[in-house]
């Protein structure tokens, strides 16, 4: 396992590095800067001038890169230019928010994904089946901010039982953070499950077609125990590849999601730092999510590994 | 976070019956303990008479920027709940006291002397005194602080202080818009000011303390126990929450999670004017215009002709009743109508005559040209854009959109790197004429993203803002002369001239804003 785990990280190291050059090079090329921003509409040259000295954005783009990486490998994340404030502070607070609502919405894939995917594969019924393919086609086709918009209308401003948008402190009062966590979690969670249960649908059929499958129903195992016990088990690794994906989508989607909810996690944090070209906040921010990817990644290898021994020994 | 009540009887049976249904279901355990839907923040009593209590949620579309504290923005409702200005307008743009508790303009116009309240303490225990109002010129005078009324900032030259609650401000020269100045400048701690200006720490005599902010999220502020002002302000606390998206926020008010909005669409406003849950308020004092603007530099739109034209061409009703829900006022000058420069026969220069716009543009030779047109690329002015693109095709004129974000635009507005059209909205006519001129960009002599200059406009402009008086029938020829060249030149085409418009529930009473959107809850309060 250390072997392998040795062979898969300079490959990570690498894309961290790449990531790090075109996140700070993208940037730089989308039109507008910090210092207009700042400076606001009815600013001169001369404003703007002071401004862009103060930011250090006067200096050349090689001297701005190596410090930003400079600082970072020092732990020093700098400061927001717009939003005010240490981004290490500012991505402190946005991330309990942001885990709180990826773990949520992951919990919420797994336990739907799993008994829609094995309902999906194993209902002898012809309607049944038809029913969680068209669930599931459903939930893909609508995108989250119509689904957002949807949940909110009927469980916000219809029935009044959640909260429109906000959020909540899990460590503070707990009864309440959970109640602004339902709606965005679910959202968030309804495409990523639709995804997971269609792989597993096909994972279980594939196995539930096996020679062993036939052989067991012929010594008399039951049906429910081949499927849980067998078929199942077998289907899990590519599912679990498929769930380490599908974190990164869940990262991405809470952008939207977070501002439908009004939900100050990080998605909140990119999307105002990318508004007012508060760098320091975007780069920092963006070069996390390629980490947080990275090493999702590098789980999912080794978790499949564990389950497979054939990965682990190539 | 606190969390607020949702609507009251008309959905409490259902709501009960549904919960009640729904307990089995899985959400038993949420119906049963607290609902964030239903805590309730507000004070026991009537409606007649303002109470003592509660923490009002207000609405907010845009993050408080903490760099542009000292500028007007989209964020300035915080200002006024941390800080105090000198002089605060009434309806009739006269000035009356706030720590400035009198004052006197020099017969010559160029210098003012202000008495001071010597009862006021910042939050930080210190007593203000007149160092704090040098302090607060100053600092405005400071390039790095984006204010846009520098230009009145820094024609004030000295200071002459006559012990601690007495200064005289000289000025360079007489200047009409100082009250705009008093008005708009708020008093910061010195000791701190570089704490506020990146956000950590907010320090002022207003009513409110700072108490925390969430970037993205919310900013709370609590009763600042030693205000001045006796028995004010009612309310225990505010909350600013930031909801950028419009439906989520019309949605937030709509379950009273949020008590107050000045974020709300217009169209979204008409919706809810039939609900009695909700109190509108429209401020009539023309705070933003909205406006196409023309790059002199660009093909065809460097004649004049061409400009008029597009002024003839659109159909400013329709804009207004489509685009704006009906909260605004069609207009061909910048002008609102509590302003000294506002004339009717200015305001209805232009209307809706295809015609006539297809006669000018005859005259300058012009037969389907086409244009760039760039606007912000959010719903609400996308919907704009698209609407003139209209008008502006029966006339013979193809636009190109070009969707821009906010930043791009900026850089460009200051650049003067504008294509040939694009549309924006735009502050400042609300206060005296000349501020328009001196301080908003669309319109300065000086400098403007039309690239527009002319010694007679300059020269006028500049009359009208030195002058000693501002409601003269000699200062109101003056603007009048402003408005002529600025509907014969037309670089910027005035559309329709809106307010902020204050949504609020029914339980919050005694909200103002100042000329510049700050937000004063000195006297509000919340029934119960």
């Amino acid at each position: 396992m250390r072997t392998f785990l040795l062979k898969r990280l300079p490959s990570g190291l690498l894309v961290l590095l790449l990531a790090s050059f075109l996140v700070f090079l993208i940037l730089r090329l989308i039109p507008g800067d910090p210092a207009t921003t700042l400076a606001g509409p009815d600013a001169g040259p001369q404003a703007v001038a002071a401004i862009r000295a103060q930011l250090g954005l006067d200096e050349p783009l090689v001297g701005q890169y190596l410090t930003w990486i400079g600082n970072l490998l020092s732990g020093d994340l700098g400061p927001s230019y717009a939003i005010g404030g240490q981004v290490s502070d500012l991505i402190g607070n946005g991330i309990s928010a942001t885990v709180q609502l990826t773990l949520g919405a992951l919990l919420l894939v797994v336990l739907l994904a799993l008994p829609l995917g094995v309902l999906g594969a194993t209902a002898r019924r012809r309607p049944v089946a038809a029913a969680v393919h068209a669930f599931t086609t459903a939930v893909l086709a609508v995108p989250p901010f119509v689904t957002g918009v949807l949940l909110v209308l009927l469980f916000a401003v219809t029935l009044g039982l959640l909260p429109a948008g906000g959020h909540e402190s899990f460590l503070d009062a707990p009864d309440l953070a959970l109640q602004y966590l339902l709606m965005p979690a679910v959202c968030l969670a309804l495409p990523s499950a639709a995804v997971l249960a269609r792989y597993l649908k096909d994972g279980i059929e594939r196995a539930l077609a096996e020679d062993y499958v036939r052989t067991a129903t012929a010594v008399g195992v039951s049906r429910r125990r081949i499927v849980w016990l067998h078929a199942l088990p077998n289907a899990l690794p590519s599912a679990v590849t498929v769930l380490g994906l599908q974190v990164g989508h869940l990262v991405a989607g809470a952008v939207l999601v977070e501002r439908i909810f009004a939900w100050p996690g990080l998605g909140q944090l990119i999307e105002q730092g990318v508004i007012r070209r508060d760098y320091p906040v975007v780069q920092d921010l963006l070069l996390l999510i390629v980490a947080v990817y990275v090493a999702v990644q590098l789980l999912t290898d080794l978790a499949y590994a564990w389950l497979d021994p054939r990965i682990r020994w190539e | 976070m606190t969390a607020f009540p949702a609507p009251s009887a008309p959905g409490l049976s259902r709501r009960a019956l549904l919960r009640g249904g729904l307990a089995g279901a899985g959400l038993l355990t949420l119906a049963a303990c607290r609902s964030a839907a239903d805590t309730a923040s507000a004070p026991a009593g009537d409606a007649a008479s303002p109470r003592r209590g509660g923490v009002l949620t207000v609405g907010a579309g845009v993050d408080f920027t903490p760099a542009l504290l000292f500028a007007q923005s989209a964020n300035t409702l915080v200002q006024r709940l941390v800080f105090n200005t000198l002089t605060r307008y009434d309806d009739k743009l006269q000035p009356q006291p706030e720590l400035a508790t009198s004052w006197q303009v020099a017969p010559d116009g160029a210098s003012v002397t202000l008495k001071l309240r010597d009862d006021v303490l910042f939050h930080s225990g210190r007593k203000f005194t007149a160092d704090d109002v040098v302090f607060a010129v100053k600092n405005l005078q400071n390039p790095v602080r984006s204010a846009q009324l520098r230009s009145t900032a820094a024609a004030v030259t000295d200071f002459r202080k006559n012990g601690d609650f007495e200064l005289t401000l000289v000025l360079a020269h007489p200047v009409s818009n100082i009250f705009d100045l008093f008005e708009f400048m708020i008093i910061p701690d010195s000791a701190s000011v570089e704490e506020a200006f990146t956000g950590t720490k907010l320090i002022g005599t207003g009513p409110y303390t700072f108490t925390d902010r969430k970037p993205g999220s919310s900013i709370t502020f609590a009763r600042n126990e030693k205000y001045w002002n006796p028995g004010r302000p009612y309310l225990d606390g505010v909350e600013v929450r930031i909801v950028p998206q419009a439906d989520s926020l019309l949605a937030s008010l709509k379950t009273g999670q949020t008590h107050l909005s000045y974020s709300i669409r217009g169209k979204d406003v008409a919706t809810l004017k039939s609900d009695p849950q909700f109190r509108i308020t429209s401020y009539d004092t023309g705070a933003g215009a909205y406006y196409i603007g023309a790059n002199l530099t660009g093909e065809h739109v460097s004649d004049k002709r061409v400009r008029q034209a597009i002024a003839w061409a659109v159909d400013r009703d329709r804009l207004v009743q489509q685009a704006l829900g009906g909260y605004g006022t069609v207009s061909s000058t910048p002008w609102p109508k509590s302003s000294p420069a506002f004339s009717e026969a200015s305001a209805t220069r232009y209307h809706h005559d295809p015609e006539k716009a297809r006669q000018l543009l005859k005259e300058a030779g012009l037969t389907g040209i086409t244009l760039p047109f760039a606007h912000s690329n959010d719903p609400g002015n996308t919907a704009i854009a698209q609407i003139l693109q209209y008008d502006l095709k029966q006339v013979g004129i193809e636009t190109v959109l070009q969707p821009t974000d906010s930043p791009t635009m900026q850089k460009q507005l200051i650049s003067q790197t504008m294509p040939a059209l694009w549309t924006l909205s735009h502050g400042f006519a609300q206060l005296h004429p000349a501020t328009l001129a001196v301080s908003a960009y669309p319109f300065n002599e000086a400098k403007n993203s039309s690239r527009f200059s002319s010694p007679a406009y300059t020269e006028i402009v500049q009359k009208a803002w030195k002058r000693p008086d501002s409601d003269s029938p000699e200062a109101k020829a003056l603007y009048q002369q402003i408005t002529d060249v600025l509907l014969d030149e037309q670089f910027v085409i005035d559309l329709a001239i809106a307010g902020l418009t204050e949504v609020a529930g029914s339980k919050v009473r005694g909200a103002t804003l100042n000329k510049f959107g700050y937000l004063n809850l000195d006297d509000a309060y919340l029934t119960a």
